[in-house]
C-alpha cells in the first residue's frame, strides 16, 4: 500500500464513480454483527425537511451516551458491580458481622481493606466512565450544518432530528445515519471510510439516487420534500431496505444511498443528506453490545482455590467452636460468667456458645481469603498487556508498522498454557500477497515457475531442482510473477486457441470489482481491490496486454494490445450492465457486459466446484484436462479460480434483468432473492480456463511452527483450501514431514463419487457417514498400533470438510477426538467457518485442553471466538478477525514471542502471585489460629485491628505486584531457544494442588514458628527495668516477624531480583516500621484501647527483640531453603536447569537474537514505533476503493459470522478522533 | 530454530556494527527529504534514549537489570554454613546470659493452704475469716546481684480471654468519672447503680497476694515503685483519677485499691492491666535493691489471698536477676544453638550429598520434558 496523503486527490478526478449497477446489488450477504437480525416489518415514515410533520412520531434525539453510570447511579450501580465478586461480597458480610458484639475485631479490620479495594476499583470505573462522558460530550456538541430557512445553520450534533437535511464536509463524520441525497462530485457519488465501523480502511463508494442529485445548494435543498419509508432501526450494518417517495414517485433505497454514523467523508467536498436514524438508533450504536468476556482457565481454578480456602476456614472455625464450647466454665470466675452473661459465654448452653463462636472466628480468620488478590491480579495483567505485550519490539512488525495489541488483559496467563493452536492458512501462515503464477487456457498450461512448496517437496523426495533461468519475458511485479513467453507480448496469438486466450484475458480485465488508482499508465497505475486475488488477476490482464485503466459507473475501459494484430493498441470501453457479486455461498462473481459491437457476454469466475456445476453440456475433454490442471495447481500450493463465459442474447437478458431489478427492490429477503435470480443466468457457461495464484508463506512460519511443536503445542490447520494445497502448505511449514504417519480421510474417493453421482442425497449422506466411521475406526486402530510400537512415528491427520461434517456427528465425535488428540498435526481442508468453530470447541470442551485460534479473515471470526484465546493477524484482509480477537499480532511468527515469552512469563507470574497470596494469608491467619488455642477458644484477636487490616493492603501488597510484573525464570531469548520449557505451562506445573500443598505445609510450619517462637521467647524476657511483655507486645513482635519473613519469602521465590524488588520489599518492611512508630506514638480521643501505645519503643530497647527478629525469620525460612535446595538438587524443574546452564551469561540487554530476525530497533524504528503507538485508526494504510466489507478470500464464507462489538469500543471508534484533515503518516 | 544455534556470541562490537548497518539501510529506505532533515536529530534522539529512556525501555521490554539468584549447592552450603556460624555464637552468648541469671521459683499455692483445707481449697480461699498468712523459706542458690526482681507467676489464668481482655476502659482510666461511656467494661461496669472506677473485669480481678521478705531478721525492702511501664504511668492512667466504688459489689474479685491514691500511682494495677499473652504468665511485684549472697536464707511472709483454686491455677513466687537479654529463658539460646548446629549439619549433609551423588549443574540430561513420550 504505497502512496501518500494526496493520493486520493489525484485519484478523484479519474475515478468518477464506480458502476452503479455494481453498487446496486451490494446487499448480497448478511453480515450479522449483533444478536439482533435485521427486521423488515414495521417501518418508519420520515418526512424530510419537515420537523413539524415528524413531531408526532417522537423520534429519538441525536445525543448519545455511552457512559455506564451517571452521578446518581454511580455508587449503587458501581458497588453492585463490585459486590458481584464473591470475595467482595464475603468481605461485605464479614464487615457487617464485625459491627456486632460477636466480632472479636473492630469493623475497621475488614472495612479498611474492603473499602480500599472497592475504592481502587471504583476509581478505575469512574475514570473510564469519565473519559466516556467527555468523549460523549465532545461528540454531542460537535457542530453540523443543518438546513434552516434556505441557509446552512451550524448546530451541535445532539440537536439534530430525524428528517433534517444536513451538509457534511470533507473529512467530516456523519452525525447520524443519513440518506445520501446529493454530492459535490458530479454523478452523485461520494467516498466514505468505514474504519470506525468495521476497521477497514479501504474507501467505499456511495451513490445517491439520480432523482435527488440536484438538491445540493441550500436554496434548492430547501425545496426537497420527500417521504422516506424504511425499516425500523436495526443493527445490520450492510443492509437497508426502504423507499423514497418524492411526489408520486417511489424510489427504492439500497445501502448504497445510506451513510452510516461513524463513517467519514473522503475525497468529496461535501454532501447533502437527510437524517434517517439518530443517536442510539443508528446502526453503529445498535451494534454496541457487550460480549461476555472470556475468563482464563487459571482464574477459574483460582475460584476453586478460594472455595477450598472457605473449606479450610470452616474447619478452623469448627475446631475453635468446639473448643470454645468445651472451655467455657464458671470456674473461671474472673471472666464474670454470672447469670446475666450474654449467650456467647453462657456455660449453661454450650451449643449456643459454639455456634456464636463460630461466627466470631469467621470474622477473626477472614484474612484467610485474600481480598486484594483479584485487584492485584487485574493490575498486574493490565500492565502486562498494555506495557509489555503491546510494546514488545519483538512483536513489532516494521514493514506494516504494526505492534502487537492485547485487546483484553484477561487472558495473559492463558497464553502460557495453550496446547492446541488452530490456524487459518491464508494470510496467517501465508502472506496473502497474491501473485499470478500460472494459468490454464483451453486445456493448455502456461507458466514455468516452481513454487516454494514444489521445490520444498522436491527436496523432501531427494530431488534437486536447479533454479531455472528466467526467460527475458519473465515479469515479476506486485501481484504478477509469471514466466511464459507463449503468452507475453501478444505471442498468445500464435497459440492453438487464440480466441480462448482473448476471452480469458477479457474475463480477467472485465470481471472484477477492482478500482484503478493513480496515473493511467501501465507502470504507474495501482489497483485497489478488496481481495488481493482480484488485484493479481487484473494485474495479470494488464501484463497480457489487456490494461484495465478506468472505471465509471457504467463502463470499464480496457486498453487492448495485440488483439487484431501485433503492436496495435486500442482503447475499448465495455458497458457493464450488471455485477453479480461474490459472496461466500455463491463462491463466484459474474459481470454482464456489452461490447462496443453489441455483443452481450456474461463473464464468470469462481471456485471450481461451483463453476463446473454450471458449465454447459459437452466439451468434456477441456473440462477434464482443466480439472487435471486444477489439481496440479492445487498440489503446488496455488490458489485456483475457474473462468467461464456465456454469450447472451438481448431477449434473454432483458427478461432476466426485469427479474433482477424486481429482486433488487424487494424489501424482504432481498439477498436471497437476488441470489436466486443470479442463479438463473449463471448457467450454460463455457469454460475458458483457470488461473493459479501463489500465496507465499509468511516469513519465519516454518521455524515458528517447529518451535511451537517443540514446545508441545499441537497445531491444526483449518483451511478452506483444497486438500492438496493444504497438505503442501503443511509440508512447507514443516507441520507434516515424511517421517509422519499420515491418515487421510477424504470425501474425494471413487466410491463416494459413485454414490454421489446417483444423486440420492439421503443415500449419499448415509454412505458418507458409514465410510467416515470406517475410516476413523481404521485410523484409530493404526494409531494405537503405531503408538505401541517402539519407533512411535508421529501421526498426522488430514480430513476434508465434508468428512468432517460427518465426523463431527455426536456419535463419531469421540472417535474423532481420540484420533486427533493422538495426532501431532491435523489438517482440515475445505472447512466452513462454522466447522472451524466446531472443531475448536470439540477440542476445547471435549478434551478440556487450552486452545488458541489464529486467523486473519472474517471467516476465522467464529473460530477465534470459540477458542480459549483468539488471536487475530492484523494483516491485509480487513480488521474483522482483529476486532473479534483477544490478541492481535502482525505476523504468525510473533506467536512464538506471544506464547513462549509473554504467555509463559505471564503464567509463571500469575501462578507465583496466586500461590504467594495464598501462602501469606494462610500463614497470617494460622498464627491467629494457634493463638486461639491459648485463649480458651474465645476468639480473642492476636493482632491489633490496624495490623490486620493493613497487612494485605500495605505491608505485603506491593512486592507481590512487582513480582507479578518482573519475574522471569529465563530470559526471552532462552525461552525461545528452549521451547520445551513451555510444557511446564501446558502441564500446569506451577498451579497444581501439589504445589499449593507444599506452600500450605510451609505456611503451617512458619505460622507455628511465628507464634510459638515469639511467645516462648518472650516468656521470661523483660526489658532493662525488669518489666515483662504483655499480649500486645508479643503480638507486635510476632507481627513484625511475619511481615519481615513473608516479604523475604517472596524474594526467595523470585528468579530475578531487580532494584524494584529491593525497593518494594524494603519499602514494605519500612512501611511497617514507620507505621508502628507512628501508631504507637499516638493516642486518640476515642476509647479504642490503645494497646499498642508505646509498645514498639519498649520492644526496640531490648536485645531480645533483635535476637528474635533475627532468629524467627531464619528458622521460618530454613524449611523453605532446605526444600528449595533439595528440590533443585533432586527434581529440578527444567527452567532451573536452563538457568544453571546459562547462569554465567549476563542479561542480554541488547538482545542479539533480535538482529537475526531483523527486528532490532534502531532509532528510526523506534520513531516509527512511537508513531504506531498513536491511535491505530490513523496509522494504518489507506485506501482501497472497493466496497466489500469482510471480503475475504474466494473460499471464505461469511455465514454465521458474529463480530463482537463492545459498547465502549464502538462508541470510541464511532466518535471523532480528530478534526484535522487526514495526513497519512509514513 | 537454526538461527539460535548460529547466534553470534554477543559482542558489543558486532552488535554496534549491525546496528549501524541496520540504521543506514533504514535511512536509505526512507523518503529522501525526510531522512535528510531528521538525520541530525537522530543522534540527539539516540543519546536521549540511552540516558533517559533506557529505564522505560527496559521496563516495557522486560529487560531491567537484575540479578538472578540461582540456588546452587555452593550457595546452599554457604548459606547454611554462614547461618550456622552466625547463630552458634549468638546462641552461646544468649545461653551464657540466660545461665548467668539466678532465679528462685517457689510454688506456694498448695503449701500455703493448711492441711485441713487441702481438699477444699476454694472454700478456704473464699472464707474471709481465716487468716491467709503463710511463711515460706527461700534459699539463695548463688550470688544474686541487685536489682533482684520479684515476680508472681500464675498458671491457667486466661488473661487473654476475649471477654476478659476487652472488659476495660482506657478512657476511664485516664479521665475517671468524667468519661461515662464504659459499655466496654461489662460486666463490671457499675456497682450498686454507681459507676466503678476502674471498671471492667481486668481491674476487678486484680491480684492481691502480698509478699514481705525478711533477710537475716531484717526486713528486706522491696521497691514497689517504678514497676509499671513509664508510658502507662504517664499517659494511660490519670493523675487525678481516684478509685471509686471499686470492689463494692456483692462479689469481690481481687485486691482493693486505696481511693486516696490516684491511678497513676497504682502501679500494681498498671502491671496487672497489661494483660498477658498466654494463660501462664509472670508479673512484676517489686524490686529488691540489694545483693544477695549464696546460701543466704530469705523468709517470705505472704498473704495468700488470690483465688486461683477455682480454676486450678498455680501460684509461684519468683526472684530473678537479669542479664542483657532479659530473664532466665534458655529458649532463645537453645533455639539459636539448635538452628545453628542443624544448619551446619545440613551443610555437611549437602556436602556429603554432593560428594556421593554429584550433580553437574546445568546438565541438559536433567531436562525432563523432552524425554517424556508425547502420549504420556
Amino acid at each position: 500500500m504505497s502512496g501518500g496523503g494526496g493520493r486520493w486527490e489525484r485519484v478523484r478526478d479519474r475515478v468518477r464513480s464506480s458502476s452503479s449497477s455494481m453498487r446496486g446489488d451490494r446487499q448480497t450477504r448478511t453480515v450479522r454483527l449483533g444478536r439482533v437480525q435485521p427486521q423488515a416489518p414495521g417501518h418508519r415514515t420520515i418526512f424530510c425537511n419537515d420537523r413539524e410533520a415528524n413531531l408526532p412520531v417522537k423520534f429519538k434525539g441525536n445525543s448519545i451516551s455511552t457512559t455506564k453510570y451517571n452521578l446518581l447511579t454511580f455508587l449503587p450501580k458501581g458497588l453492585f458491580e463490585q459486590f458481584r465478586r464473591v470475595a467482595n461480597l464475603y468481605f461485605l458480610m464479614i464487615s457487617i458481622l464485625s459491627t456486632t458484639p460477636i466480632s472479636p475485631v473492630h469493623p475497621i479490620t475488614n472495612v479498611v481493606p474492603l473499602s480500599l479495594v472497592l475504592f481502587v476499583s471504583l476509581v478505575k470505573e469512574a475514570f473510564e466512565d469519565w473519559k466516556r462522558l467527555l468523549n460523549d460530550r465532545v461528540i454531542n456538541s460537535s457542530p453540523i450544518d443543518v438546513l434552516q430557512d434556505q441557509k446552512w445553520e451550524s448546530i451541535p450534533w445532539k440537536k439534530l432530528q430525524v428528517g433534517d437535511i444536513i451538509k457534511v464536509k470533507q473529512d467530516g463524520f456523519f452525525p447520524a445515519d443519513l440518506l445520501f441525497l446529493a454530492s459535490s462530485n458530479p454523478d452523485g457519488v461520494c467516498y466514505i471510510e468505514t474504519a470506525n465501523l468495521d476497521g477497514e480502511t479501504n474507501l467505499k463508494i456511495r451513490k445517491a439516487l439520480e432523482r435527488t442529485w440536484d438538491y445540493l445548494l441550500p436554496e434548492k435543498a430547501a425545496e426537497f420534500k420527500g417521504e422516506i419509508q424504511c425499516e425500523q432501526p436495526n443493527n445490520s450494518l450492510y443492509t437497508f431496505t426502504g423507499n423514497l417517495i418524492i411526489g408520486k414517485q417511489t424510489l427504492p433505497i439500497s445501502p448504497n444511498q445510506i451513510l452510516l454514523r461513524g463513517c467519514s467523508l473522503r475525497n468529496t467536498e461535501y454532501i447533502v443528506g437527510a437524517v434517517i436514524f439518530t443517536g442510539h438508533e443508528t446502526k453503529v450504536m445498535m451494534n454496541a453490545m457487550n460480549v461476555p468476556s472470556k475468563r482464563s482457565t487459571l482464574e477459574r481454578k483460582l475460584d476453586k482455590l478460594i472455595l477450598m480456602l472457605f473449606g479450610v476456614l470452616f474447619v478452623m472455625c469448627f475446631i475453635g467452636a468446639i473448643g470454645s464450647g468445651v472451655f467455657i466454665n464458671r470456674k473461671h470466675y474472673y471472666l464474670g460468667l454470672n447469670d446475666r452473661v450474654e449467650d456467647q459465654f453462657n456455660p449453661n448452653n454450650r451449643f449456643v456458645v459454639a455456634i456464636l463462636t463460630m461466627f466470631t472466628l469467621i470474622t477473626l480468620y477472614s484474612t484467610i481469603i485474600p481480598i486484594s488478590l483479584y485487584v492485584s491480579i487485574e493490575m498486574i495483567k493490565f500492565i502486562q498487556s498494555t506495557q509489555f505485550i503491546n510494546k514488545d519490539l519483538n512483536m513489532y512488525h516494521r514493514e506494516s508498522n504494526t505492534p502487537a495489541l492485547a485487546r483484553t488483559s484477561n487472558l495473559n496467563e492463558e497464553l502460557g498454557q495453550v496446547e492446541y493452536i488452530f490456524s487459518d492458512k491464508t494470510g496467517t501462515l501465508t502472506r496473502n500477497l497474491m501473485e499470478f503464477f500460472k494459468c490454464s487456457i483451453a486445456g493448455e498450461v502456461y507458466g514455468h515457475g516452481i513454487t516454494e512448496i514444489e521445490s520444498g517437496g522436491a527436496q523432501r523426495s531427494g530431488l534437486r531442482i536447479d533454479e531455472t533461468k528466467k526467460s527475458s519475458t519473465a515479469v515479476h511485479e506486485k501481484g504478477f510473477n509469471f514466466d511464459d513467453a507463449r503468452l507475453m507480448r501478444g505471442a498468445w496469438r500464435n497459440e492453438h486457441d487464440p480466441d480462448a486466450c482473448k476471452e480469458f484475458f477479457r474475463c480477467l480485465a472485465i470481471c472484477h470489482t477492482v478500482l484503478p488508482e493513480g496515473d493511467e499508465s501501465p507502470e504507474k497505475i495501482t489497483y485497489q481491490a478488496a481481495s488481493p486475488d482480484e488485484a493479481a488477476l487484473v494485474v495479470a490482464a494488464k501484463n497480457f496486454g489487456f490494461f484495465f485503466y478506468r472505471r465509471t459507473p457504467t463502463m470499464i475501459m480496457v486498453r487492448e494490445s495485440h488483439v487484431e494484430k501485433i503492436g496495435k493498441i486500442q482503447d475499448v470501453s465495455y458497458e457493464i450492465l450488471n455485477v453479480l457479486e461474490f459472496n461466500s455461498t455463491r463462491k463466484r462473481q459474474s459481470v454482464i457486459c456489452r461490447y462496443p459491437n453489441g455483443r452481450l457476454v456474461l463473464y464468470c469466475k469462481g471456485a471450481d466446484t461451483v463453476i463446473y456445476e454450471r458449465l454447459a453440456y459437452g466439451n468434456d475433454t477441456i473440462k477434464n484436462v482443466s480439472r487435471g490442471h486444477l489439481e496440479q495447481f492445487g498440489s503446488a500450493g496455488l490458489r485456483t479460480l475457474c473462468l467461464a463465459y456465456r454469450d447472451l442474447n438481448s431477449e434473454l437478458y432483458e427478461s432476466w434483468n426485469e427479474k433482477f431489478i424486481q429482486a433488487k427492490s424487494t424489501l424482504r429477503d432481498r439477498e436471497k432473492k437476488m441470489d436466486e435470480v443470479a442463479e438463473l443466468i449463471e448457467t450454460d457457461l463455457i469454460l475458458i480456463g483457470c488461473t493459479a495464484i501463489e500465496d507465499k508463506l509468511q516469513e519465519g512460519v516454518p521455524s515458528c511452527i517447529e518451535t511451537l511443536s517443540r514446545a508441545g503445542i499441537k497445531i491444526w490447520v483449518l483451511t478452506g483450501d483444497k486438500m492438496e494445497t493444504a497438505i503442501n502448505i503443511a509440508y512447507a511449514c514443516s507441520l507434516i514431514n515424511n517421517s509422519m504417519k499420515q491418515f487421510v480421510i477424504s470425501s474425494e474417493t471413487d466410491e463416494i463419487r459413485e454414490v454421489e453421482s446417483r444423486g440420492d442425497t439421503v443415500e449419499t449422506a448415509r454412505f458418507m457417514k458409514e465410510s467416515v466411521k470406517k475410516e476413523l475406526k481404521r485410523c484409530i486402530q493404526e494409531a494405537e498400533h503405531s503408538m505401541h510400537t517402539l519407533s512411535g512415528n508421529k501421526l498426522a491427520l488430514i480430513i476434508d470438510g465434508k468428512c468432517l461434517m460427518y465426523a463431527l456427528d455426536p456419535q463419531l465425535r469421540v472417535t474423532l477426538l481420540n484420533l486427533s488428540l493422538n495426532c501431532h498435526a491435523v489438517v482440515c481442508c475445505r472447512v466452513s467457518p462454522l466447522q472451524k468453530a466446531q472443531v475448536t470447541s470439540l477440542v476445547k470442551n471435549g478434551a478440556r485442553k487450552i486452545t488458541l485460534s489464529i486467523g486473519d479473515g472474517a471467516n476465522d471470526v467464529s473460530m477465534i471466538q470459540a477458542a480459549h484465546v483468539g488471536v487475530g493477524i492484523s494483516g491485509l484482509e480487513g480488521m474483522q478477525a482483529v476486532m473479534a480477537s483477544d490478541f492481535a499480532i502482525a505476523q504468525f511468527r510473533f506467536l512464538t514471542d506471544l506464547l513462549l515469552v509473554h504467555g509463559r512469563w505471564s503464567y509463571i507470574r500469575i501462578c507465583k502471585v496466586v500461590t504467594y497470596f495464598f501462602y501469606k494469608n494462610l500463614t497470617f491467619t494460622l498464627t491467629q489460629f494457634w493463638f486461639t488455642f491459648q485463649t480458651g477458644f474465645s476468639g480473642q484477636r492476636f493482632y491489633d485491628d490496624w495490623f490486620q487490616s493493613l497487612y494485605n493492603v500495605i505491608f505485603t501488597a506491593l512486592p507481590v505486584i512487582i513480582v507479578g510484573l518482573f519475574d522471569k525464570d529465563v530470559s526471552a531469548s532462552l525461552s525461545k531457544r528452549y521451547p520445551q520449557l513451555y510444557k511446564e505451562g501446558i502441564k500446569n506445573m506451577f498451579f497444581k494442588w501439589r504445589v499449593l500443598a507444599v506452600w500450605a505445609v510451609f505456611s503451617v510450619y512458619q505460622s507455628l514458628i511465628f507464634f510459638y517462637f515469639t511467645t516462648a521467647a518472650s516468656r521470661n524476657s523483660k526489658n532493662a527495668s525488669g518489666k515483662l511483655f504483655g499480649l500486645w507486645d508479643v503480638s507486635t513482635m510476632a507481627f513484625t516477624c511475619v511481615v519481615v519473613t513473608v516479604n523475604l519469602r517472596l524474594l526467595m521465590t523470585c528468579n530475578v531480583i531487580t532494584r524494584w524488588h529491593h525497593i518494594s520489599v524494603i519499602g514494605s518492611i519500612l512501611a511497617w516500621f514507620i507505621f508502628i512508630f507512628l501508631y504507637s506514638g499516638i493516642m486518640t480521643p476515642y476509647d479504642r484501647q490503645e494497646n499498642i501505645y508505646f509498645v514498639i519503643y519498649v520492644l526496640m530497647s531490648t536485645f531480645f527483640f533483635y535476637l528474635t527478629l533475627l532468629l524467627v525469620p531464619v528458622v521460618a525460612l530454613l524449611g523453605d531453603v532446605i526444600y528449595q535446595g533439595l528440590q533443585r538438587w533432586f527434581a529440578p524443574y527444567d527452567y532451573q536447569i536452563i538457568q544453571e546452564l546459562h547462569r554465567h551469561e549476563p542479561e542480554q540487554r541488547s538482545r542479539p537474537d533480535l538482529l537475526e530476525i531483523g527486528t532490532a530497533m534502531t532509532v528510526d524504528e523506534e520513531r516509527t514505533f512511537a508513531i504506531s503507538q498513536l491511535p491505530r485508526e490513523t496509522s494504518k494504510h489507506t485506501g482501497f476503493a472497493f466496497d466489500s466489507p469482510g471480503y475475504e478470500s474466494f473460499f471464505a464464507s461469511l455465514h454465521g459470522v458474529n463480530v463482537p462489538q463492545r459498547a465502549w469500543d464502538v462508541a470510541r471508534r464511532a466518535s471523532m478522533r480528530s478534526r484535522q484533515p487526514r495526513t497519512s503518516i509514513r | 530454530m537454526g538461527w539460535l544455534q548460529r547466534r553470534p556470541v554477543y559482542q558489543d562490537q558486532v552488535l554496534k556494527e549491525l546496528h549501524v548497518e541496520d540504521r543506514s539501510s533504514i535511512l536509505g529506505s526512507m523518503d529522501n527529504d525526510e531522512a535528510s532533515t531528521s538525520g541530525s536529530n537522530l543522534e540527539i534522539h539516540s543519546g536521549f534514549r540511552n540516558t533517559l529512556h533506557s529505564s522505560v525501555y527496559g521496563f516495557t521490554q522486560q529487560n531491567l537489570p537484575a540479578c538472578k539468584p540461582v540456588l546452587t549447592p555452593g550457595w546452599v552450603i554457604t548459606m547454611f554454613l554462614s547461618v550456622g556460624f552466625i547463630c552458634i555464637p549468638i546462641g552461646v552468648a544468649a545461653l551464657l546470659a540466660s545461665q548467668s541469671v539466678v532465679e528462685i521459683v517457689d510454688r506456694y499455692d498448695t503449701e500455703c493452704i493448711p492441711e485441713v483445707f487441702r481438699d477444699n481449697k476454694v472454700a478456704y480461699i473464699k472464707d474471709d475469716s481465716i487468716s491467709k498468712n503463710c511463711t515460706r523459706i527461700l534459699k539463695v542458690p548463688s550470688y544474686m546481684k541487685a536489682p533482684i526482681y520479684v515476680y508472681y507467676q500464675l498458671d491457667s489464668f486466661y488473661q487473654n480471654h476475649r471477654r476478659y481482655v476487652k472488659s476495660r476502659s482506657d478512657r476511664q482510666l485516664l479521665y475517671g468519672l468524667k468519661y461515662t461511656d464504659t459499655a466496654s467494661c461489662k460486666p463490671e461496669e457499675t456497682g450498686n447503680g454507681l459507676p466503678i472506677v476502674p471498671c471492667g473485669l481486668v481491674a476487678w480481678s486484680l491480684f492481691n497476694d502480698t509478699y514481705n521478705f525478711v533477710h537475716e531478721s531484717v526486713e528486706l525492702k522491696v521497691n514497689r515503685k517504678n514497676i509499671a511501664w513509664k508510658s502507662d504511668r504517664e499517659h494511660k492512667f490519670g493523675k487525678d483519677v481516684y478509685p471509686f466504688n471499686f470492689q463494692n459489689g456483692s462479689l469481690i474479685g481481687g485486691a482493693k485499691l486505696d481511693p486516696q491514691i490516684p491511678l497513676s500511682e497504682q502501679e500494681d494495677l498498671m502491671v496487672w492491666m497489661r494483660t498477658a499473652a498466654l494463660p501462664s504468665f509472670r508479673k512484676l511485684y517489686g524490686v529488691i535493691e540489694i545483693d544477695l549472697d549464696a546460701d543466704e536464707i530469705l523468709t517470705v511472709f505472704l498473704s495468700n489471698n488470690y483465688n486461683t483454686y477455682s480454676f486450678g491455677g498455680k501460684k509461684r513466687l519468683v526472684l530473678s536477676t537479669k542479664s542483657w537479654l532479659g530473664g532466665k529463658n534458655n529458649f532463645l539460646a537453645v533455639a539459636c544453638l539448635a538452628v545453628g548446629s542443624s544448619c551446619i549439619f545440613m551443610a555437611l549433609l549437602f556436602v556429603l550429598l554432593h560428594v556421593r551423588n554429584p550433580r553437574t549443574f546445568g546438565d541438559p540430561t536433567y531436562l525432563t520434558l523432552d524425554r517424556k513420550s508425547n502420549f504420556a
